[in-house]
């Protein structure tokens, strides 16, 4: 596989025509500038794509986003809408941290004031938000609380006190996706997932503390409440162990039903089966409540933000700006194919005027975007996720010096608050592609525009 | 045996046996070595029996090792005998025993199917498997 296998449509978009493989079903496309596609085509993520070119159903274009990365049957930054009466789902094309997503409070503090603060801020926030390696949290959840939350997600959490109800307008979907039914989700799931409801969890997920560097377009922001020199703060998690084990739960039922339904595919991660079947429905149904149990998460994340802050500043109030998923799949109205049932992994629905989260990788900016309108017709509404790895984490324990990144980040103005020394050097800014490349493609192509952009002033993960 | 490979966001690890019981048992090895898992040295011993069917070898390796993993997570043990009562292609019945852990330095969320292949390669059996951290 190399470059001249494929089209270019324009200047960020490249096309593999589905001609390439006789099991295509539609071609694969993928935005990205011709640098950056250089440097995608280094792992098999572009295989990977074709492979999904290849799923029943499928509509259009299997779609790569320009973070896309090597990944587990679908690759990480891919799309793939699907047609509900033909074709499949594929927990694969959502993988195994259902609803892994972002969310982005506002405060009214800026940098200026709350700079002699910073310290005392992410020690506060870390006490009130366990995070890292095998951390319950503080509320561990019995049978009926459980069913209830998976249910009704942040819908829930704000019932119990976790919020008010303006918080869910500005939720993706409010919080909460219909349809999901508590009964197919495992007791090994619930086991995983009982104490971990208000935890960060390990990895790449964080609670950052950022301030607003440079605003794009000042009337958007000020609509969401954004101010040059603003203090923001992003949580990025999901749905811990409860949804990684729904994945797997359903990757072995997919598995096991795929020679029923005659289904043969290139790679056993993508394991699926048709939507409307037994199988089918279980696991979309178990998904929604794996969805759900994350944005009660975000939302438990929040109210003990929320706790700390006011515990520090008084008198300041937070507020939600969005909360977005990245790894979900949804049923969706699109113009030209009618209902479909679009799968999204690491990538963020960007649907025309919606904020687009994209958080960057430790030390390194993050954006807020919106919606454009092109981003419906080229891909189901959907924008890029994250920066993306390159550098192994092996790599990074090996190369990166704790107390070197420590001073580093340190002099960049950032604190840090973190649980081990590993969890902090094997997430360096150098183990991250640029995000700045990745924002400007989604840009240029039409699919979402810049309002913002926020650098981190202090880090707290496990 | 097992050898732990380069892999940019997760663990790859290559795990070979002179049986189908010594590849599955060093599986499990190996995902503990991921979990960085930590026995509780006071610890009393703990006993599990599982089995597991799927449609072949490779899916009945991972199916039982994603098993392991639930019980790391849910009851925090750390296994470190395998004993197989039976072990054919689609289907097995094993005892496990263990100590309580004192610690896990890594979170293993899923074991994936990616690249795993369970086969016969110059007299000894091998597979790669990666683990989705």
């Amino acid at each position: 596989m190399n470059k001249n296998d494929f089209e270019k449509i324009h200047d960020h978009l490249w096309e593999v025509p589905r001609t390439f493989r006789p099991d295509m079903r539609v071609p694969a496309r993928v935005y990205a500038s011709e640098k950056m596609l250089d440097s995608i085509l280094r792992d098999r993520s572009i295989l990977q794509l074709i492979n999904v070119a290849t799923l029943p159903g499928i509509q259009r274009y299997a779609i790569a986003m320009p973070d896309v990365h090597e990944g587990y049957g679908f690759p990480i930054g891919g799309v793939a809408a699907v047609d509900p009466k033909e074709g499949v789902i594929s927990p694969g094309g959502i993988g195994y941290d259902i609803n892994c997503g972002v969310r982005l409070l506002r405060t009214n503090s800026i940098y200026g004031e709350l700079r002699p603060l910073l310290k005392t801020l992410a020690h506060s926030i870390a006490r009130e938000v366990p995070s890292g390696v095998g951390r319950g949290g503080r509320h561990k959840l019995k049978k009926d609380d459980i069913n209830l939350v998976l249910r009704d997600g942040a819908r829930r959490a704000v019932a119990m006190g976790f919020g008010d109800e303006s918080d869910l307008t500005r939720i993706e979907s409010g919080g909460k996706i219909d349809g999901a039914d508590p009964e197919l989700v495992s007791d090994s799931a619930r086991q995983r997932g009982h104490d971990q409801l208000g935890t960060i969890g390990s990895g790449n997920h964080f609670v950052e503390i950022d301030r607003v560097e440079t605003v794009y377009d000042p009337e958007e922001a000020e609509c969401l409440g954004i101010y040059k020199g603003g203090i923001v703060i992003q949580i990025h998690t999901g749905s811990r162990g409860l949804g990684h084990q729904v994945a797997t739960d359903y990757l072995r039922v997919m598995t096991k039903a795929m020679p029923r339904h005659g289904i043969e595919l290139a790679d056993r991660e993508l394991a699926c089966a048709p939507f409307r079947s037994d199988e089918g429905q279980r696991y979309f149904h178990a998904m929604a409540a794996a969805a759900n149990f994350a944005w009660a998460n975000r939302q438990l994340i929040t109210a003990g933000i929320r706790r700390a802050w006011e515990h520090e500043i008084p008198d300041d109030t937070i507020e939600i700006v969005y909360d977005v998923a990245h790894n979900v799949a949804k049923i969706e109205q699109h113009e030209g194919v009618g209902e479909v049932v679009v799968h999204r992994k690491g990538a963020t629905r960007a649907f025309p005027g919606q904020p687009v989260l994209i958080p960057g990788s430790m030390g390194t900016a993050s954006y807020l975007l919106v919606g454009s309108e092109g981003s419906m017709a080229q891909t189901f509404g959907s924008s890029c996720h994250g920066a993306g790895r390159v550098m192994s984490r092996t790599k990074a324990r090996h190369e990166i010096s704790f107390d070197e990144l420590r001073k580093r980040l340190e002099k960049q103005g950032i604190v840090t608050e973190a649980g081990s020394t590993k969890g902090l050097v094997e997430e360096a800014p150098e183990a991250y592609k640029d995000i700045d490349e990745v924002i400007d493609v989604v840009a240029e192509s039409g699919i979402a525009r810049k309002v913002a952009r926020f650098v981190p002033v202090a880090v707290i993960k496990g | 045996m097992y050898e732990f490979l380069e892999h940019t966001s997760d663990v790859r690890v290559r795990v070979s046996g002179a049986t189908l019981e010594e590849l599955f048992a060093d599986a499990v090895r190996a995902l503990f070595a991921a979990l960085e898992a930590v026995g509780a040295s006071d610890a009393q011993p703990v006993t599990w029996r599982v089995s597991v069917d799927s449609v072949d070898r490779t899916a009945l390796l991972v199916d039982f090792l994603s098993d392991v993993l639930v019980q790391a997570h849910v009851r925090r043990v750390v296994f470190r005998d395998v004993r197989f009562v039976r072990l054919t292609e689609t289907e097995l019945e094993a005892e496990l025993q263990g100590v309580a852990a004192a610690e896990f330095g890594e979170d293993v969320k899923a074991v994936t199917y990616h690249e795993a292949d369970v086969r016969m390669e110059n007299g000894r059996w091998q597979t790669m498997l990666v683990f989705d951290l």
